[in-house]
């Protein structure tokens, strides 16, 4: 299904392009402006149109040739409004080819100049943050002198971060599932006086912790965790370095990042699951099924499906709201991002880079994600017989 | 508390009904939708109740597998009470089919896996026994070739069928109908109603709540009539359709009456 759409997007595109063609004379002249936009700039030192200058000047008046052309064909289309198919000689067949090569050009020469300026104007600004023995003035190339220098920081900052979204989500769902689990349980006429009083509890525990749990800012609770769990350890007799062998700042963060997020998931479970009609149960139970098996086999795999937009969400906030886990110390992105702003004072660069970063790991997320819920989605049987299909067909008659 | 069927159909006496209801009440908040209902239901009989919508026909219904909680009353079933706390409502249940008038299949399983769900479950028969039975009661309903559709696939008077050949497959002493055709389009109608007058030949014992008043009156053994949570008159359908008793069940059944030309 996606290979056909992709298919279908390339199709049009290429049409556009071969025959159908109708705006050539718009959106080249919006290609050629930026092109001349570019060779207005100024070069940088690896720029390659420098030794031929006479070649990018050819390029730059083909350019506005272009542009005077498209103009007074654009000039016809206005006063020849509603036959101009007809009458334009810009629309005849000749001339309508020369058109469309014309077109290949010109966005082949905006293309080489958008190379020349932009793309090497970055790999040189990038030679020269990596050459330099101490941090450049220019804001690109000390971002970038930084992104170099600090290279090992930020790719144990990432990975961490990564670590602690991932873990911590994929704990989370299955603490939510049971959470939501307890939340949903009702007093069943079957049940014991022993059954019925864990549900009570059960339940109230399970509304108790979204309360607080979403009342509170992660920061806090991952303040309240770290130092809680380290007092407790020294309780026991422990001496400090032997509890932060046990008791990691990244043990704390992710037991932060699992529980926080457990609440917030549970919510999306309960979402999910109280939208599955209520009919399921019904049948379910009319056959004699427990109130345990109706949700375990009948509930759950529908109520998950509706919830899976809500919980991919939960795995991008997860990415966001780790940067919190840095004032327990957890060695994560931003953490990172911090201590190069305190190495070099320069906190634009700094926080700029991070930012790309997070926009970079949310954005690689949410494609995945996507990708995995559009392969969830898919009919999970064949179906083998013929007789099928004639029968969903005839009933359509 | 666990029944074991087996010993207890044994021991039941025919001459006992298969169903005793007692003074069962109903309330929803302040409404009292059954009042005092008494009602027997006989092993073989088909018992179809008829009344105005909001009569309590369904809750009727409902109370006797439990899918309503009764206010008070009795609801014997096997010698136990349905209605008393702590009973082992799960494995009464088994003994009781129901087909709702939504269909409620499950969507997460194709037309096979909804048969072969709770008989796997609930009565540990093997996957593939459960698969053999399931398709031949779906064959007797027809639909023996669509056992690997999804259940989106299907129309409505499919999914009814599918509906019944998923509670035959627990094997029920007693079926329950709520509605069965009344989210299903008129010209498809008579294909449920077929197999459910098929079900009434081999004996089951059913009770069909239902607008259908062709069915209620060529079908069914005893016609139970509810008028605001009562159970105003009930009898053999020759007797109901012919010499409605009480003034509301011949204004209930008056337009039928006319249209078909009876009474």
């Amino acid at each position: 299904m996606d290979d056909s759409h992709t298919q279908g997007r390339f199709r049009r595109l290429r049409q556009f392009v071969q025959t159908d063609h109708r705006y050539v004379v718009l959106a080249t002249s919006v290609i050629a402006l930026i092109g001349l936009w570019f060779s207005m700039q100024p070069r940088s030192q690896m720029s390659f149109l420098a030794p031929v200058y006479a070649l990018e000047l050819l390029m730059y008046y083909l350019l506005v040739a272009w542009l005077i052309f498209a103009a007074a064909a654009l000039m016809t289309k206005l006063a020849m409004w509603h036959n101009y198919t007809e009458r334009s000689p810009f629309a005849r067949k000749p001339l309508v080819t020369v058109e469309r090569f014309a077109s290949y050009v010109v966005a082949i020469i905006a293309a080489v100049l958008f190379i020349d300026r932009a793309v090497m104007g970055v790999a040189s600004s990038a030679a020269t943050a990596i050459g330099a023995d101490k941090i450049p003035r220019g804001g690109l190339e000390a971002a970038l002198y930084m992104l170099y220098e600090g290279r090992a920081l930020f790719r144990t900052g990432i990975l961490t971060t990564v670590e602690l979204a991932v873990f911590g989500t994929i704990i989370a769902f299955f603490l939510a599932l049971l959470m939501a689990t307890l939340h949903l349980l009702k007093i069943d006429r079957a049940d014991n006086d022993l059954v019925r009083f864990f549900k009570v509890v059960g339940s109230g525990f399970a509304k108790l912790y979204s309360t607080i749990v979403r009342g509170t800012p992660m920061m806090v609770q991952a303040l309240i965790i770290y130092n809680a769990g380290f007092a407790v350890l020294l309780g026991t007799g422990m001496s400090s370095g032997q509890i932060r062998l046990v008791w990691s700042t990244f043990i704390a963060g992710l037991v932060t990042v699992s529980l926080n997020s457990t609440a917030y998931m549970m919510e999306v479970l309960r979402g999910g699951i109280e939208s599955v009609d209520a009919g399921q149960t019904e049948a379910a139970r009319s056959l004699g099924l427990s109130q345990w098996q109706t949700l375990l086999r009948v509930v759950f795999p529908q109520g998950i499906k509706f919830a899976i937009p809500g919980l991919s969400n939960e795995l991008v906030i997860n990415i966001k709201d780790s940067s919190v886990l840095s004032v327990i110390g957890v060695v994560e992105l931003m953490y990172e991002s911090r201590a190069m702003a305190g190495i070099y004072y320069k906190n634009i660069e700094v926080y700029m880079v991070a930012a790309v970063f997070y926009l970079i790991l949310t954005a690689l997320a949410t494609y995945l994600l996507n990708r995995l819920s559009k392969h969830l989605d898919a009919p999970r049987l064949q179906q083998t017989s013929d007789s099928i299909h004639a029968a969903v067909s005839a009933d359509k008659q | 508390m666990t029944i074991n069927t087996q010993t207890i159909r044994e021991s039941d006496t025919a001459e006992n009904p298969l169903v005793r209801v007692e003074g069962l009440r109903k309330c929803f908040g302040n409404h009292e939708v059954l009042k005092n209902i008494n009602l027997t239901i006989n092993r073989g009989e088909v018992v179809t109740i008829i009344g105005a919508s909001g009569s309590g026909k369904s809750t009727l219904l409902r109370c006797i597998n439990l899918l309503e909680t009764p206010d008070s009353g009795h609801v014997w079933f096997h010698g136990s009470d349905l209605a008393a706390e702590h009973v082992d409502v799960n494995s009464l249940r088994q003994n009781i089919g129901m087909v709702f008038q939504s269909f409620n299949l499950f969507n997460n399983m194709n037309v096979l896996g909804n048969c072969t769900l709770a008989p796997v479950l609930l009565k540990k028969a093997t996957k593939a026994e459960a698969e053999e039975t399931a398709l031949k009661r779906l064959d007797e309903v027809g639909l023996k070739d669509f056992a690997g559709a999804a259940v989106s696939t299907l129309s409505g008077g499919q999914k009814q069928r599918v509906a019944i050949a998923r509670a035959l497959c627990m094997e029920p002493e007693l079926m329950l109908f709520d509605e069965p055709t009344s989210a299903l389009d008129p010209e498809i109608v008579g294909e449920v109603l077929e197999i459910m007058h098929r079900l009434a030949e081999q004996g089951m014992t059913m009770v069909v709540v239902t607008h259908e008043m062709d069915f209620a009156k060529n079908v069914s053994d005893k016609v139970v009539f509810m008028d605001e949570g009562i159970i105003a008159e009930e009898g053999h359908p020759k007797d109901m359709f012919t010499h409605p008793q009480h003034e509301r069940t011949r204004a209930f059944l008056s337009r039928y009456l006319e249209d078909t030309g009876v009474g």
